[in-house]
């Protein structure tokens, strides 16, 4: 273990017996997901949350050649005037788990001259869109193509009672799902998606398409691409993962992809397009879709992710669009890399992969196609990204009243539902399936 | 004055000539009363005016409506015993059917068919609406083991941190299966398309069971009812908008008794807290999904089979299982009849069923709850003869194990009565 680590263990050690209290604390500041260290906390000494000071660089012994040191070491004691004695380091015959020092940047086996930008679950992008839609050398479309759309609102896939059901499920997600007064978002937002995936999923009754498809969570991605001259990764778990059987029909036809090689892609100097992407000298260009070769459901279907304020990085809804972006474009590309190869080429066959992402309320959709692996220069086949924006559900869901000069301005209770939000999330998880 | 006019009946009758009147008494009408009843004082420092404030509260709560009545009864905290669904006590499953006046019976009730032997021809006399066809099942079976092998084969996952293996591989596998098999069977039953499938919900239930003499402080020598909650929080819980048939009648006199613990609960060991009553379903009272259909508990790290094992407890293996199939369902129920207005003074007019499956992942344990009572609080208990029911299995073994991408040993009986017991409905 790091030394650095054992430090910080040792030091959350009695307060991670002490999590409930801790908990209350965390709520109150104002950013969620926030570590112990820096903080106050009465209950505890100062000494055990206060912040540990960065690991300070050792001093560099300069060797000048042809000096000759003279050292007490010799002497075997301290002599003033004599420099100190430099020993070889003492490495241990075995391998001490709890003892491990790690080596230095640079002589770690992985590391590579060129840096390697990789774009996490924590990137907040500057750009957001434009950023994403550079790194992915795509273009986009506003709203989902129609083809989609027409799903739900056929009569025949739509759900029994379906706005009354949704309704329910939103009420029982936002305020019955808890002993107390409210559910907190990282509840409530989690709820709501699984109620809304179960209510699609009793359509298995009549499309049994529906049941070639299986929900992944905690799984985790790689992906690795050249763009202009830098090296870009897409890594790390993300949401939760639908895979199906069979892959997800093309959105658009040969002409619209090959029309796209004619539009040019958005720049946003002087801002570089690395911005905010995690910068790794030592890494690994791995391509994997985070499941072994003869799984059986291959393809990655819809990808949801969920902005619940509980992650040290709260994304605004521009950078959770940006977010889903990559994040579909990494399974496509993994899949694509997987099935051809690494040599870059403009796909016969086009990956499409969806997303959503809700924040308990607002729902963003966007659903991506991977036209092209060859993504090293500006011009060429594009890849297509549809996305809705901002899609709400509800306008309000509140427990008490809002009363201004004794009018109610919000009832309580839920108020100002959208039916279309559903009607596009129901045409997603039908998508491919009907 | 009376007597000087008072003047011999029989010439007057004679006089008449009605000798032969008969003396029919002649109802009047019924007079109101003039003064009101006689009842004991409200405020006196009597036990007259003590019964009859408690008379008074008992009519309250039994004239207010569902959300006041349980406000009502879970209003004054009070240091009560909390039990544990998931408890390291030995041999609490005895203590548990004591609290709850539980009989357990061991196997399932007759309409689920468990397959002891391994034929597999499956014989005509079954009823149709608890099997499916051999495509739908060979569908269900391909997505059970496809959700064992996701998390113990497929998937790229770092190791898991010490004493988490079943929150890392079982936990997701288990949403996996209960999610799958809910809408693979909607098909067959369509009280599974109005269900409502909760993960992590949360079940609380309290009451009072038996009484105990305070024995020190101000208040020492008075007897005071034993009060008792649970929380619980399943894995996942299925909840339907109408409520599962009963398994046997109401009134039926059953063959197993419920074990009777003369001991107080602390030696079991329980521990007494003070902290909010809560009653809950997994949902509040507006919700429409108020009655149970099956609930899935996980086994945590510590109980599992070869924990267990390491420190002398395989006895106990069993016993853990029936304790919280007890334990759970008991609260479930009961917050299910008191979301319908029933409480131990206006006990349920029809039975409470309730269903649960038990697991660490390759084991499973079935059981099935009857509430006939809530009756158990000092003053109702005495007299009463109804007990609640407890069916359940001991645990069976789904799959040996997962080998080179493949699932072993998978047995198709433990499959079925998952599938059953998914089916279970009403009409």
């Amino acid at each position: 273990m790091f030394k650095e680590t054992a430090q910080r263990l040792k030091a959350a050690g009695p307060l991670l017996a002490q999590t409930t209290l801790l908990k209350e604390v965390r709520i109150s500041s104002t950013h969620g997901g926030s570590s112990v260290h820096g903080h106050r906390y009465f209950n505890v000494t100062c000494s055990l949350c206060a912040k540990v000071p960065p690991r300070k660089k050792p001093r560099v012994k300069v060797d000048i050649p042809g000096l000759e040191r003279i050292t007490y070491g010799d002497r075997m004691h301290y002599v003033p005037g004599l420099a100190k004695p430099s020993f070889p380091t003492w490495v241990r015959d075995w391998n001490d788990p709890s003892h491990y020092y790690a080596p230095k940047e640079e002589e770690m086996p992985l590391h590579k001259e060129k840096p390697c930008f990789i774009f996490n679950q924590r990137t907040n992008a500057l750009e957001g869109v434009r950023q994403a839609l550079w790194l992915t050398k795509s273009k986009l479309t506003k709203g989902l193509p129609d083809q989609v759309l027409s799903l739900a609102e056929n009569e025949a896939n739509q759900i029994e009672n379906q706005d009354e059901r949704v309704q329910n499920a939103i009420r029982h997600a936002r305020f019955w799902d808890t002993t107390e007064e409210r559910p907190s978002r990282e509840k409530f937002c989690m709820a709501l998606l699984r109620s809304l995936i179960h209510l699609c999923g009793s359509l298995q009754v009549s499309h049994s398409g529906l049941g070639r498809r299986i929900l992944a969570e905690k799984y985790s991605l790689a992906a690795t691409w050249n763009r202009g001259e830098d090296l870009f990764q897409v890594r790390g778990q993300n949401g939760l993962l639908l895979n199906s059987i069979a892959p997800l029909p093309v959105l658009a036809g040969k002409e619209e992809v090959q029309s796209t090689a004619d539009h040019v892609l958005e720049t946003f100097y002087p801002i570089s397009p690395t911005i905010d992407l995690q910068s790794v000298q030592v890494y690994e260009e791995q391509n994997h879709t985070g499941f072994k070769e003869d799984y059986p459901y291959p393809h990655a279907h819809t990808l949801f992710l969920l902005e619940a304020g509980d992650t040290p990085v709260t994304l605004l809804p521009e950078q959770l669009r940006a977010k889903m972006i990559m994040f579909a474009f990494g399974n496509a590309l993994a899949r694509a890399h997987t099935l051809h190869g690494t040599k870059p080429r403009v796909l016969e066959q086009p990956i499409v992969v969806q997303s959503v992402a809700t924040n308990g309320r607002m729902f963003q959709y966007v659903m991506f196609q991977l036209n092209t692996t060859d993504l090293q220069a500006d011009e060429g086949v594009k890849n297509q990204v549809w996305v809705e924006n901002d899609q709400l559900l509800y306008d309000f869901a509140k427990v008490h009243p809002l009363i201004k000069k004794r009018v109610v301005q919000i009832p309580p209770g839920l108020s100002g539902y959208k039916p279309e939000t559903f009607q596009k999330f129901l045409s997603l998880y039908l998508h491919g399936a009907v | 004055m009376a007597a000087r006019t008072r003047l011999p009946l029989q010439s007057l009758i004679h006089k008449n000539g009605n000798v032969f009147r008969s003396d029919r008494i002649v109802h009047t009408a019924i007079q109101e009363p003039v003064y009101p009843p006689i009842v004991p004082s409200l405020t006196a420092k009597s036990k007259s005016a003590k019964g009859r404030q408690i008379a008074e509260h008992l009519d309250k709560v039994r004239a207010a409506d569902v959300q006041e009545k349980l406000t009502f009864l879970t209003r004054v905290q009070r240091k009560k015993y909390v039990l544990c669904p998931q408890t390291f006590a030995l041999n609490a499953d005895k203590w548990y059917q004591h609290f709850t006046k539980t009989a357990y019976l061991p196997g399932l009730p007759e309409k689920f068919i468990v397959d002891e032997t391994k034929e597999e021809s499956v014989p005509d006399t079954q009823n149709a609406s608890s099997t499916i066809d051999e495509t739908a099942f060979a569908d269900i079976r391909s997505h059970v083991c496809h959700s064992i092998l996701q998390e113990n084969w497929y998937m790229k996952k770092r190791q898991p941190f010490l004493q988490r293996e079943q929150e890392h591989y079982v936990a997701p596998y288990l949403r996996n299966l209960v999610s799958g098999l809910t809408h693979a069977m909607a098909k067959h039953n369509p009280v599974l398309q109005l269900s409502s499938l909760d993960f992590d919900p949360q079940v609380n239930f309290y009451w009072m069971r038996g009484q105990r003499t305070i024995p020190r402080g101000h208040r020492g020598g008075r007897v005071e009812p034993i009060r008792f909650q649970i929380d619980d929080k399943p894995h996942s819980q299925i909840r339907i908008p109408h409520q599962l048939p009963q398994f046997v009648p109401l009134e039926v006199v059953m063959s197993a008794e419920v074990p009777e613990i003369k001991f107080a609960p602390d030696l079991l060991p329980m521990f007494r807290r003070q902290y909010e009553n809560n009653i809950f379903t997994g949902a509040k009272l507006p919700d429409p999904g108020c009655y149970g259909h099956t609930q899935f508990h996980l086994v945590p790290d510590r109980y599992r089979r070869d924990k267990m094992a390491k420190r002398n407890l395989n006895d106990q293996i069993e016993v853990y299982l029936r304790a919280n199939g007890i334990a759970s369902l008991f609260a479930w129920t009961g917050a299910q009849a008191m979301y319908q207005g029933f409480w131990s003074h206006e006990d349920v007019t029809r039975p409470f069923v309730s269903q649960a499956v038990i697991t660490d992942g390759q084991y499973f344990s079935f059981f099935c709850y009857q509430l006939n009572t809530l009756g158990l609080s000092m003053e109702t208990d005495a007299g009463n003869p109804r007990k609640n029911v407890c069916w359940g299995t001991d645990s069976m073994r789904l799959y040996e194990g997962v080998k080179d991408g493949a699932v072993v040993g998978l047995d198709d009986s433990v499959l079925k009565l998952l599938v059953q017991f998914l089916l279970n409905r009403s009409g």
